[in-house]
């Protein structure tokens, strides 16, 4: 067969069409039936991005979804221990005591698994307390010392971190990993307060190898567009650093995200608080 | 389809590449023939002249009609101008083309988005079509090709953005298809080599992910990337290129590129690899295969005539050398030493070249 220009053109416009239908079968494969898990998350969530670089040029919105996994704002998890590295498939069960075995652990790369994302549950209540706590205490050793910079400013800090944790922090927590999100599902079967996504974690050595421990590297689908008809709710809602800055003064968002049955996610409404 | 006749032999030209060198090969013998004749080693009958000039001259005008190669030295420097101003526009429209939806998409609906995305693909790759029909020069036709494969790229990125959808290795499959599809159609290389990267890609996120990694980490072990360099290189001896004489170079050379590049790394940063030894052992290990395999694709080179491939190894080969030579000795050799043993070195291996090229 003599391969002509009708040839190229049709491969080429076969090729652009399939590749949309993919896309898009799949989007609404996602969003088909009741979806897998419906958050309600606020502006402590879901955050714009900074407008700097070539994002001012970009007309369109997408938000951050914002996650803590440990306490106090980092990505390592307590949970991620031995055992659950293990039942994800890392191979762990070697000690880590010579140079070479740390290596191996080193060398050790991220998995993708299924994420549980907690909203405001008892890991974000844990995290509360454990701020509470260490202000209490900085507060009471700052008091007891009173000519004592070093522990002022301490105490200064640990009260910052807590206001931060009561009224700025994202209360979305992941708090567990699996292979099988069916079983995840059945663990955590309330929808409207655990949402099962794609994440990745990693093993690491904590404690100058002392200890095998792990984190959460990324949450896979972390951006959710917003559509043109929901732009007016985020009008004003500031982009903030994930550190404590001055306290929030935009408007209060309540923004239903739903995710699908592909775990991805997307906005299904959007409100200001009064 | 155009065919030189020269008594019964028909020779088909298919491509401006192809013309161009029939061109300058007619112009090389009208300058010899007249150099024989001067030096009166060869006459011609008058009516072999007519018959050879008439000949000659038919072929030219049948070359610039249909391909609109370059007739003589200055058209060809004019050329080369061309193809710099063309493959800066096309890079150029591309970015326009990006940032033009970039700075618009969020005013209009989801449903709206969309449809402009599939119709600038659609639009952009019917355009280029259109165009080659009407540019001998290919020049235009490659601007609008490129332009066409940054509107299919910026498309299914978009969809990914719009819908979340889950970012997967997948997506470089039809992007290489389609930067394929449109360097073979307009015999563009710019747009083979994109093709190639996605290609390369895509085989090294496989063959990361095979070994249970996520897809987007598979840099981190630039082993992935030898089954995509074996593949490329295989690509020019498996499929002939009779009408794409400059795509088996571009192939061999970005299938060095990608199994000289990790080799480098790796010769550097031992710790990096699959093999689960000591990384020092690693790091040496990476740099004799280094100095091993641009020494023995050099010879190949040689052995097979491939310019591009000996070129691309030897300078890989003096990267490996110097790499090594500043490791060892940067630091407690005085520096006028140290770039005399580089300038010796360079001495020597113009030396071995030049008795390689004298067998």
């Amino acid at each position: 067969m003599n391969w002509s220009r009708r040839h190229t053109l049709a491969l080429g416009a076969a090729l652009i069409v399939a590749t949309n239908a993919v896309a898009l079968l799949g989007v609404a494969y996602n969003r088909s039936g009741t979806p897998e898990s419906e958050l309600r998350l606020s502006q402590r969530e879901l955050r714009p991005p900074f407008q700097w670089g070539l994002q001012r040029e970009n007309s369109g919105l997408s938000l951050t979804l914002v996650w803590q996994a440990g306490e106090p704002y980092g990505s390592t998890a307590a949970w991620l221990d031995r055992a659950k590295l293990s039942e994800l498939g890392f191979d762990v069960a070697q000690p880590a005591k010579t140079p070479a075995e740390r290596r191996r652990y080193e060398r050790l790369r991220s998995k993708e698994v299924y994420l549980v994302l907690e909203l405001a549950g008892p890991a974000y209540q844990a995290a509360l307390d454990a701020a509470r706590e260490r202000a209490e205490k900085r507060k009471a050793e700052a008091l007891a010392h009173p000519g004592d910079a070093k522990l002022k400013t301490q105490a200064d800090f640990s009260e910052n971190q807590l206001s931060h944790e009561e009224h700025e922090a994202s209360r979305l927590f992941a708090i567990d990993a699996g292979l099988d999100a069916k079983a995840l599902r059945a663990k955590y079967a309330d929808r409207s307060r655990y949402a099962i996504v794609r994440g990745r974690v990693r093993p690491a050595l904590e404690g100058n190898g002392a200890r095998v421990g792990g984190y959460v590297s990324a949450v896979i689908n972390d951006s959710v567009n917003v559509p043109l008809d929901m732009r007016k709710a985020f009008e004003g809602v500031p982009p903030r650093s994930y550190g404590f800055g001055p306290r929030y003064a935009g408007p209060e968002i309540e923004a239903t995200v739903a995710f699908g049955k592909r775990f991805e996610p997307w906005l299904v409404g959007v409100a200001r608080k009064p | 389809m155009i065919s030189g006749e020269g008594g019964n032999e028909r020779v088909p030209v298919q491509s401006r590449t192809e013309a161009q060198q029939r061109t300058d090969e007619i112009h090389a013998f009208r300058r010899e023939l007249q150099d024989l004749e001067r030096r009166g080693v060869l006459a011609l009958t008058a009516e072999q002249r007519r018959a050879l000039e008439s000949h000659h001259d038919a072929l030219l005008a049948e070359y610039a009609r249909q391909f609109d190669v370059d007739r003589d030295a200055k058209a060809k420097q004019l050329s080369w101008g061309m193809r710099i101003a063309s493959l800066a526009g096309a890079l150029a429209l591309g970015a326009s083309v990006f940032f033009l939806f970039y700075q618009f998409w969020g005013r209009f609906s989801t449903a709206l988005q969309v449809a402009i995305l599939i119709a600038a693909a659609l639009g952009s790759f019917a355009a280029t079509a259109w165009i080659q029909r009407r540019d001998g020069s290919g020049y235009f036709t490659k601007l609008a090709a490129m332009v066409a494969f940054v509107c299919f790229v910026l498309n299914v990125a978009m969809l990914g953005q719009i819908f979340d959808i889950t970012p997967s290795d997948k997506a470089l499959v039809p992007w290489a298809a389609f930067a394929l599809l449109l360097a073979y159609a307009c015999d563009a290389r710019l747009l083979l080599g994109a093709g190639i990267l996605c290609a390369v890609a895509f085989v090294g996120a496989r063959t990361g992910t095979f070994s249970g990694a996520y897809w987007l980490d598979f840099g981190e072990r630039p082993e992935n990337f030898f089954p995509a360099a074996a593949l490329l290189f295989a690509v020019p001896q498996l499929a002939r290129h009779e009408r794409f004489p400059g795509f088996p170079q571009t192939y061999r050379v970005f299938a060095l590129l990608t199994l000289y590049l990790p080799m480098l790394v790796l010769a550097n940063w031992g710790q990096l690899s699959y093999l689960d030894f000591d990384p020092g052992l690693v790091k040496g290990g990476y740099q004799i295969a280094g100095f091993l395999a641009s020494g023995l694709l050099a010879w190949l080179g040689v052995r097979r005539g491939w310019a591009h491939v000996v070129n691309t190894s030897v300078t890989f080969f003096l990267i490996f050398l110097y790499t090594k030579f500043f490791d060892w000795w940067w630091d407690w050799m005085p520096k006028y030493l140290f770039f005399f043993v580089l300038g010796l070195t360079a001495v020597l291996f113009l030396l071995v070249l030049r008795r390689l090229r004298a067998r």
